[in-house]
């Protein structure tokens, strides 16, 4: 059998149901490898290991008297520290939230409970979700499993460090302007950003309304599809939850590529942000394989990329500004400099120019439905370079904003980021899959036939 | 259309005036640099996209994706 800290859920739920592991035996392993870890990764704020021993326990006996409770039964999981779970801090990696205790589970996390899951602890984060990587906050960073010189990406910085270095096998983040996508492409695993209002927002500390998505990173696509089956729903109490009943995501994943259409948006790596050769070479190649699975793939031309982040940022500096006008009036000296240097320009806005950003984000949604009547899926890039060092923190402004994340932030679109290479430097290459709003079955069939494809999923990093 | 290309340079006392205005006294005695930063960006972000100009262009409710 696969070492136990390299299972992937699916894989750890199936050897529970054939007793070929217990709960127990995989959090003890998992415990001890964090243990070896943690000091190196730096993935959570706060390790829970207590209560998940106990929930493992409790998980075993289940399975031994025959009950189970759903689909991760006895699965570990690892939240963001913006999302709560009852009885722990949410501090948002953040000193202005260091005493908030969370009274109940955010919904997301009440769902993954539903299914059988059990939290193994709060992961790191950039600041509010939005200032890091930071060393100016009061936890250190996440760093990078393929070379933890180098930054892991964000802001769900703790979900992909962990996931990729086998710390547990799915964790929760969430993507307001690429922050589940972005740690999947430099920790070299699968990041989901479902479509807008497809899984509940309640309980998650918001950066903006209208962009923030709660979506899964694990390290198979199959793993995606289960936890988005367990974490996709209705739910009243968020007003922006879609009235979607559309569930079984996995149900295609083994249909393969054959008569896919695939619209290849070159124009953003291309022309609009150029990449280097080795991202164009990642792209060109994951269009090839696709082509040979049985896809045809055509070229397609949205809105530039520059033009999706301009409207992006006016949009989430605005709403961000108005979630954090009180702390930044009264307490601004507590916000760590990058936050508050994102932060702040939200004041400055002008209320028209919020209003053009939504207005002509209403001609974005319409611009990518029209290319979605002639493909059902779109492969572009995500990040034009991978991960930079940590201690370079210009390199870092530099590459960090080069990705074509943040278009779907804006439209709302299921996307997903996953590995496809490895660069010059040895840190993973990435590329997006983008599909149609609720049709994440199909989404998740075009990156499982892309993973069956090709070897990227088989690769880990050696911390 | 793009909105008025119009050179705005941020004067010491056009950032303090919107600074104030916007309830960030604190935010400017203390991160002067910061706060002039985000004013300069928040003026170039807003000419980075299109401004619709179709009178009947709606923006709410302001994300709606159509029911599956």
């Amino acid at each position: 059998m696969t070492e136990p800290h390299w299972l992937s859920a699916a894989e750890a739920a199936r050897a529970f149901a054939a007793r070929q592991l217990s709960p127990v035996e995989l959090i003890d392993a998992l415990l001890a490898r964090i243990d070896a870890l943690q000091p190196k990764l730096h993935a959570f704020i706060r390790l829970d290991a207590e209560a998940a021993r106990a929930a493992a326990a409790e998980a075993a006996a289940e399975i031994a008297r025959g009950r189970i409770r759903g689909p991760l039964h006895g699965v570990p999981v690892g939240v963001k520290d913006i999302i709560d779970v009852a009885g722990l801090p949410t501090t948002c990696h953040s000193r202005l939230r260091l005493d908030h205790v969370a009274a109940a589970d955010a919904a997301v996390v009440a769902r993954l409970r539903q299914a059988g899951a059990i939290v193994l602890g709060k992961l790191a984060t950039h600041e509010f979700a939005i200032g890091g990587p930071s060393f100016d906050l009061p936890f250190p960073p996440a760093r990078n499993p393929w070379n933890p010189e180098h930054h892991p990406g964000g802001s769900s910085s703790g979900s992909g460090a962990g996931v990729a270095a086998g710390l547990f096998p799915v964790a929760l983040g969430t993507d307001t302007g690429g922050s589940v996508r972005n740690p999947a492409s430099a920790c070299g695993i699968v990041g989901l950003k479902p479509t807008y209002g497809l899984v509940s927002r309640r309980g998650v500390f918001p950066l903006s309304f209208t962009l923030d998505h709660v979506g899964p990173l694990t390290r198979t696509v199959a793993d995606a599809a289960l936890m988005l089956d367990a974490m996709a729903g209705h739910d009243p109490a968020d007003p922006g939850s879609a009235a979607s009943s559309a569930r079984w995501f996995g149900r295609d994943l083994e249909r393969g590529a054959r008569g896919l259409r695939v619209g290849f948006v070159r124009h953003f790596h291309e022309a609009d942000m150029p990449a280097p050769a080795e991202t164009r070479a990642a792209l060109a190649e994951a269009a090839r394989v696709l082509a040979a699975e049985g896809a045809e793939v055509r070229d397609v031309t949205l809105p530039g990329l520059n033009e999706f982040a301009g409207v992006n940022r006016v949009i989430l500096t605005s709403e961000a500004f108005a979630i954090h006008a009180r702390w930044l009036r009264e307490r601004p000296e507590e916000y760590g400099a990058l936050s508050r240097r994102r932060l702040l320009p939200g004041a400055f806005i002008a209320a028209p120019d919020y209003v053009a950003a939504q207005r002509r984000r209403a001609e974005m949604i319409a611009a990518v439905a029209e290319v979605f009547r002639d493909v059902d899926v779109l492969l572009c890039a995500s990040a034009m370079e991978p991960a930079s060092r940590l201690d370079d923190p210009a390199e870092t402004a530099r590459t960090y904003p080069r990705q074509a994340r943040t278009p779907f932030n804006v439209t709302g679109n299921p996307a997903v980021a996953m590995m496809a290479g490895v660069g010059a430097s040895g840190l993973p290459l990435a590329v997006q899959f983008v599909g149609r709003w609720f049709e994440e079955a199909t989404l998740l069939r075009a990156a499982a036939a892309f993973e069956r494809a090709t070897p990227w999923h088989r690769m880990h990093p050696q911390p | 259309m793009k909105p008025p290309a119009t050179e705005v340079t941020v004067t010491p006392e056009l950032l303090a005036a919107l600074a104030r205005a916007a309830g960030l006294d604190k935010a400017l005695a203390r991160f002067p640099e910061d706060v002039a930063a985000a004013a300069e960006q928040a003026l170039a972000t807003a000419t980075a996209f299109t401004h619709p100009t179709a009178p009947e262009a709606e923006p709410w409710p302001p994300m709606r994706v159509p029911a599956p």
